[in-house]
């Protein structure tokens, strides 16, 4: 009785998105329910009558409307569209009810009187009619649609097809493959999308970010940190060495191309150690694969070691960090991520709020954010204070040492602390260093075993230090969600590769295959994230300016004295300080320099406080550190006692309904400060006028400041018309809405809900994927 | 993207707030980052801290009269006395545990105040500054040890322990500096006077002006057709541990009134807390009624609830909220009491809020101390706090206090709250549902009007709870039912961060000088009490103090929104452990309010950027006022406000 059209077994149906005109309606003028189709965006299926649940209490606002599946994403087009949320976030590429299938981490279907479940993958059958499809997204939101009153036909046919085009058997079958080609020739032409910017004649299209897939973005980064004895090596050049490692790659001046090739073959993936960021002091951090061969080892790593002790203006030591031997491994991070996500948005709120504690500790994830910072924080000891160069080396130096790496360079150096030189960070140690995004987003759901949170371990280590020094970061926490977010979207270049080489050599296919022309820009024509404005407007994007920031500008003066970039040590302490005399090993030695864990004193009066341990000189050059104000525009060592370490609500409880704080939370700080900011770069602004050119041509100049959409705060300056009331859309999870985007099935509902809660649906993800209904 | 700058900070000399060295210790969580040279060392202090840090000193920071002195007075051995503060003993060479540094060797000072320790061999110079009224209890640990050193240890009521050893003295007549300080620790023990009756510091505001009972319903539209003030109380005759000034419904007259007291505990009849402007409804508070094992009734009482009831048009419905559990209720059946049966009381519905009693937060406090001090366990942090149970009673008071106001705000309902006897839980309840319902609260004066009225005028049993003076640290009445609310307080400024006028500072200032014996405020157990030992003529309250630097007690981020109710969300995903307060002594602990400290300086450079906008806008027209006379100079324009440009 309805119309549907055939899903194909191809992902590519090149049909026209075909009018499935509902016939012989009830109520007379039904509106046409028309989905926003990117270019080469094509339906694939759809059903009508499909209600989406908003609340699980009740279904009063539950939306009825189309449900439809494109070679993009999930989209519901609601009957009557609610007015749209005051001042939330909205993408430019995606409604407010589109998730793209990329984002899918398990698509389930129920049937509720049969009592059955079926998760859905690529080439599913199903041997029952649904009567719910529940969509578990990456993001963490949980999606549920009921066909209640959908043909029960059309309703089975949109749930396999959304299953099974959450599956891409091919890397190339991502919607960004077809959309940057059509994007690409369509801008070349006029302008035709919303949100889209004509590029310019700036270079890359007036992407600031370095990309770092050129030497001149790496001799940039040499020269900014001072590293003169650090150069631009070119073998690996068309990946002529390693597979894995960017084109360009920066060593040691006294190491020959003739060299590094020889030692290249003993390192797993022929990675040689490289450089990654020079401190004034003029240590550097390297990071570096395993040895392959131990017979070769030592022989390799004396070299090795004494290239880079070369490069060192004191020829001082250098400290050998294994962080596999420190650090969870990347199941662990999953499995961690797995529970938190669990508890923070799938068991029932009220019911596991009595073990919220003990829950989240069990989940691990905070322990291991702790040992991140902490292991981090270390490297700073060693680089900061001992004056020795680094060298993290992890097996394949691909997924630890990214996160390790990073977290050094944005504890020591600022730069990395602005918005672009986060990007650029991210850039150097992720994308170039040959992270495999692909792989650990399991963008393809080829292998679970493979997917691993460790770029979100990364954000939530960097929302920590921003959570401890608020003014030090030019970027918000509402900045790395999106971010997160974006590796969801399959329309950038950052997040859809394991390496530099794979991503060139798609590219060039994908070039080659849509008639782009050589010699044309990856940037350009395949841009990577850091192009906001594909996503978001410029109103928008002012989410990401955090009005407390100290930049560059400012002057730390402290005491009457303008600090430098390094601190200096004045401090000497006098002789009754216990443990001043600890000796320090020496050489080159493993990492497990760590505190002594304190005894835990009872409260009593038993306790012996005579007995204070001694103290280490890592425990003292942090001690040290602590004792001084900190500068943010200098070194930043996170506080990481288990107190300090706090769950990130805003990203692990943005969608949870329950959680969501009525005209409370975080933002009203946030809002407050924007405000005042916004007034004062208004105010600066007049001066700037009043200072202008000719003052007596303009007698008195326009008091508005600059104008609205050049405005750099999104609150703007409160005038006298502004509400008695704070305004209800700044709720704790602004700029996001819980709304209809986390609906868990209520406990005391039908049995199947029971089941379904039981089965802790993500724990046992391939139980349920062998279940057969 | 929009290339970003960014707002340099003005205040540049304290570009952020950190906290205190390691070393120094100068731990109490508000450090102030404006270390004026106004300002007075550290008297009322009772923190380790650093002498050239005067955060907690009661002394006004406003006298101009004093310079930057040359003479730090670090140097000198002796604390800066407050008024009337006296040496009553010193020690050299005796050491102080610090859990924190480890052993260090000073001089201890004891005044009839404070415990004063000070080693002077350290840079800077360690000093610890001790209110003797936080002290617990002193105990002399083991006999003198083989190196002849005699150990005590001191048990604070603040969160932390502190150990002291010294050589034993060659004269075994002479009393050692312990002795003396157990004398002055517990003065009520001892037939002492407590120090708050000495304190004769004068500030320029008389915080006992603060609060007056009948201005304060009258604030509320008190009296009105429904509800009358009745002065029944006035010698304390009816209920001795309620107010004079109570405001009950118009209809009963106070004849009535005593027939009610004869059957609700302790005679702590319904009367009115506060009352919604709009709806009319109302939160009423009192004890339980004496129902005991045979269900006993009163005719009175319930014609009185269903007064309370009738004076709120709006509802037909009166909610009676018991903060105990149910259990608790029905066992206290058998001492008498018990709580109203839904027979007797027609139109009313009883809700149990389950709170535990004072002896389980007691306990629960004492092992939160455990898991906080001194040292936190890297490992089992959170389940170790769970297992204290002390945020599952936040939770639950909070979710008690949010549904009555809940009721009152959204369901207009009136709502009668009580528990036992109505001065621990009760005032819990009633001041926090105060506090979401009512934005003057929220107001630096108008939470001093809050405590005095919910909490000190309607019989708070502050000395019992608390022990000033008392060296009975087994007292069986001692509880932290007001560090809870105080907590409960805080755990709503974290979730509405514009709603407060005050800081965590002002929170936390209030718990020190709970315990600190400075000011009169926190003595005694009732009005009459206090009446009759004279503390508002005899000693100075803690508002003097606070309302004479107003300050640095205020919020910057504050917003007056009016009706602005505020529904926190009561679950242990948002409460926190109030880590300024029983972290504070742990060197370790993050700065404070560094989100403050920038929007100061933010506001600093704003108003230095207006001034200098005015200028310019004033040269401006006085050059073109000079050039073209027709204009002329408006001066009221240069003091428009940017905001109004906007």
């Amino acid at each position: 009785m309805f119309s549907v059209k055939p899903t194909k077994p191809t992902f590519k149906c090149y049909l026209p998105p075909v009018q499935t005109d509902v016939k012989k309606t009830i109520e007379p003028p039904i509106k046409k329910l028309e989905p926003k189709l990117l270019p080469g965006e094509i339906v694939v299926n759809e059903a009508n009558f499909v209600r989406k649940c908003i609340s699980a209490e009740s279904s009063q606002d539950d939306l009825w409307g189309k449900l439809i599946c494109t070679n993009f994403k999930v989209s519901f087009i609601p009957q009557d569209a609610p007015p749209k949320q005051k001042s939330q976030l909205s993408h430019l590429l995606l409604g407010e009810h589109d998730i793209p299938l990329t984002c899918l981490e398990q698509v389930v279907t129920v049937n509720d009187t049969k009592g059955k479940k079926k998760v859905l993958g690529s080439n599913k059958k199903l041997k029952f009619n649904p009567t719910e499809l529940i969509l578990y997204c990456k993001d963490l939101r949980i999606i549920r649609f009921c066909f209640d009153e959908a043909g029960p036909e059309s309703a089975k046919k949109v749930c396999l097809a959304i299953g099974h085009y959450s599956h891409p058997a091919d890397l190339q079958l991502l919607f960004g493959f077809e959309y940057q080609g059509r994007r690409y020739h369509e801008s070349k032409g006029n302008n035709p999308f919303p949100g889209e910017r004509v590029n310019g004649s700036t270079p890359r299209g007036g992407l600031q970010t370095p990309i770092f897939d050129c030497s001149s973005d790496w001799d940039r980064a040499i020269k900014r940190t001072g590293a003169s004895e650090w150069r631009v090596c070119t073998i690996n050049e068309n990946y002529a060495i390693s597979q894995s490692l960017p084109e360009f790659i920066v060593v040691p001046v006294s190491l020959a191309d003739q060299d590094l090739k020889q030692y290249s073959l003993f390192f797993i993936d022929n990675r040689i150690p490289y450089w990654c960021w020079n401190h004034p002091n003029g240590c550097a951090l390297v990071r570096m694969a395993n040895i392959s061969d131990p017979l070769q080892q030592k022989k390799i790593e004396q070299r090795i070691y004494t290239a880079i002790t070369k490069s060192h203006p004191q020829r001082s030591e250098i400290f050998l960090s294994d962080v596999d031997k420190c650090l969870p491994n990347i199941q662990d991070i999953q499995t961690a991520f797995v529970k938190l996500r669990q508890i923070c948005v799938v068991d029932p709120f009220e019911e596991s709020d009595e073990r919220w504690l003990s829950s989240i500790e069990n989940s691990r994830w905070l322990e291991y954010v702790r040992a991140f910072l902490k292991h981090a924080a270390d490297i700073i000891f060693y680089l900061d204070g001992k004056n020795a160069s680094v060298i993290l080396q992890e097996e394949e130096d691909r997924d630890l040492n990214c996160v390790v790496s990073s977290l050094v360079q944005l504890m020591l150096d600022p730069h990395y602390r602005s918005l672009i030189g986060f990007q650029s960070l991210v850039q150097k140690e992720w994308v170039m260093a040959g992270h495999r995004f692909l792989d650990r987003c399991n963008h393809l759901k080829k292998s679970d075993k493979e997917e691993s949170p460790l770029f979100m371990m990364f954000l939530d280590c960097v929302w920590q230090m921003m959570n401890q020094y608020p003014a030090a970061f030019e970027f918000t926490e509402v900045y790395l969600i999106v971010l997160s977010d974006s590796m969801w979207i399959p329309l950038f270049s950052t997040f859809l590769f394991n390496s530099s080489k794979q991503r060139a050599q798609y590219l060039m296919d994908f070039a080659k295959n849509k008639a782009i022309p050589q010699g044309e820009d990856k940037v350009v024509y395949f841009p990577p994230v850091w192009d906001w404005l594909q996503q978001f407007t410029s109103k928008d994007l002012t989410l990401f300016n955090n009005p407390m920031y100290v930049g560059k500008g400012a002057a730390c003066v402290q005491n009457g004295e303008v600090k430098t970039f390094r601190r200096t040590k004045q401090k000497t302490y006098s002789s009754t300080m216990r443990g001043a005399s600890t000796s320090m090993r020496n050489g080159v030695k493993g990492a497990e320099d760590t505190l002594p864990r304190r005894s835990s004193l009872v409260s009593e009066l038993k306790s012996d406080f005579s007995t204070v341990k001694d103290e280490s000189p890592l425990e003292r050059f942090f001690r040290d550190w602590f004792s001084r104000p900190a500068d943010q525009q200098g070194l930043l060592i996170p506080l990481f006692m288990p107190s300090h370490v706090a769950l990130w609500k805003l990203f692990f409880l943005r969608w949870v309904p329950e959680a969501c704080i009525p005209r409370g939370g975080p933002i009203h700080t946030y809002h407050k400060l924007s405000q005042l900011v916004d007034e004062i770069e208004l105010l600066q602004s007049q001066i700037r006028q009043y200072k202008g050119p000719s003052p007596s041509s303009t007698p008195l100049p326009s008091p508005g400041g600059p104008p609205f959409n050049q405005r750099r705060m999104y609150f703007k300056a409160s005038s006298p018309h502004d509400p008695p009331t704070p305004p209800d859309f700044l709720t704790s999870t602004f700029p996001f809405s819980p709304m209809g985007n986390l609906c868990r099935r209520s406990t005391h509902g039908t049995p199947i809900s029971k089941f379904l809660n039981g089965a802790r649906i993500w724990l046992s993800t391939e139980t349920l994927a062998n279940d057969t209904v | 993207m929009e290339k970003s700058g960014s707002i340099d900070s003005l205040g540049s000399k304290r570009t952020s707030s950190r906290q205190p060295s390691v070393d120094s210790l100068s731990s109490t969580s508000t450090s102030r980052s404006d270390r004026s040279a106004q300002v007075k060392p550290s008297s009322a202090i009772s923190s380790d801290s650093v002498s050239t840090s005067a955060e907690f000193s009661p002394e006004l920071r406003m006298k101009p009269k004093t310079p930057a002195k040359v003479l730090r007075d670090s140097d000198k051995e002796e604390p800066q006395l407050l008024p009337n503060e006296t040496v009553q003993d010193m020690a050299l060479d005796v050491t102080y545990f610090c859990p924190f540094i480890g052993a260090l060797r000073g001089t201890v000072t004891v005044t009839n105040y404070r415990l004063f320790f000070k080693c002077m061999d350290r840079e800077p110079t360690f000093v610890l500054d001790l209110p003797l009224g936080v002290v617990s209890r002193v105990e002399k640990i083991g006999s003198a040890s083989s190196r002849g050193d005699v150990s005590y240890g001191l048990v604070c009521k603040d969160m932390r322990n502190l150990r002291f050893a010294h050589k034993q003295m060659e004269d075994t007549l002479r009393k050692s500096i312990f002795e003396v300080l157990m004398k002055f620790a517990f003065p009520v023990s001892n037939g002492l006077q407590i120090f708050a009756f000495e304190y004769g510091q004068v500030f320029p505001e008389n915080g006992w002006k603060v609060y007056d009972a009948v201005s304060e319903y009258k604030r509320q539209g008190i009296p009105n057709e429904s509800w009358r003030i009745t002065k029944v109380n006035d010698h304390y005759d009816l209920c001795d541990t309620y107010p004079s000034t109570l405001a009950v419904p118009v209809n009963i007259p106070d004849e009535e009134l005593k027939r009610v007291a004869a059957f609700r505990a302790k005679g702590r009849i319904p009367v009115l807390s506060w009352i919604h402007p709009e709806s009319q409804a109302t939160v009423t508070r009192c004890s339980q009624p004496m129902v005991g094992v045979n269900g006993k009734r009163s005719k009175e009482d319930e014609k009185y609830l269903q007064a309370i009831m009738d004076a709120n048009a709006q509802s037909h419905k009166l909610f009676i909220f018991d903060a105990r559990p149910s259990v608790n209720a029905a066992a206290n059946k058998m001492k008498g009491g018990g709580y109203e049966s839904e027979d007797a009381y027609q139109n009313a519905e009883l809700v149990f809020l389950d709170i535990h009693n004072i002896h389980v937060m007691r306990e629960s406090l004492r092992k939160l101390k455990d898991v906080v001090y001194p040292n936190i366990e890297d490992s089992h942090w959170l389940s170790n706090l769970e297992s204290t149970h002390w945020l599952e009673h936040i939770k639950l008071i909070l979710a008690g206090a949010l549904r009555i106001a809940d009721k009152v705000e959204s369901g207009k309902t009136s709502v009668v709250v009580h528990c036992s006897d109505g001065w621990d839980r009760t005032a819990q309840l009633t001041s926090l549902a105060m506090l979401m319902l009512d934005g003057y609260y929220r107001t630096i004066r108008g939470f001093e009007v809050l405590l005095e009225k919910e909490w000190l005028s309607f019989g708070h049993r502050f000395q019992l709870r608390i022990g000033h003076g008392d060296k009975n640290h087994t007292d069986a009445d001692r509880s932290p039912v007001f560090i809870q609310f105080i907590d409960c307080v805080w755990q709503l400024t974290r979730q509405f961060p514009a709603a407060f006028e005050f800081n965590e500072y002002f929170l936390v200032t209030i718990l020190e000088h709970l315990y600190s014996c400075l000011f009169g405020t926190f003595l005694c157990n009732s009005e009459q009490q206090r009446l009759k030992e004279e503390i508002p003529k005899r000693t100075v309250s803690l508002w003097s103090y606070i309302n004479s630097q107003m300050e640095e007690f205020t919020n910057p981020l504050y917003v007056n929104y009016s009706n602005h109710v505020l529904f926190p969300v009561v679950s242990l995903r948002h409460l926190e452990l109030w880590v300024g307060y029983y972290i504070r002594w742990n060197p370790r602990m993050r700065p404070q309010e560094p989100v403050h400290q920038r929007y100061k300086e933010l506001l600093a450079k704003r108003a230095e950027l207006q001034k200098r906008v005015d200028e310019l806008q004033r040269e401006m027209t006085n050059r073109s006022a000079s050039s073209s006379s027709e204009r002329p100079g408006s001066p009221t324009r240069s003091i428009t406000p940017v905001q109004t440009f906007v």
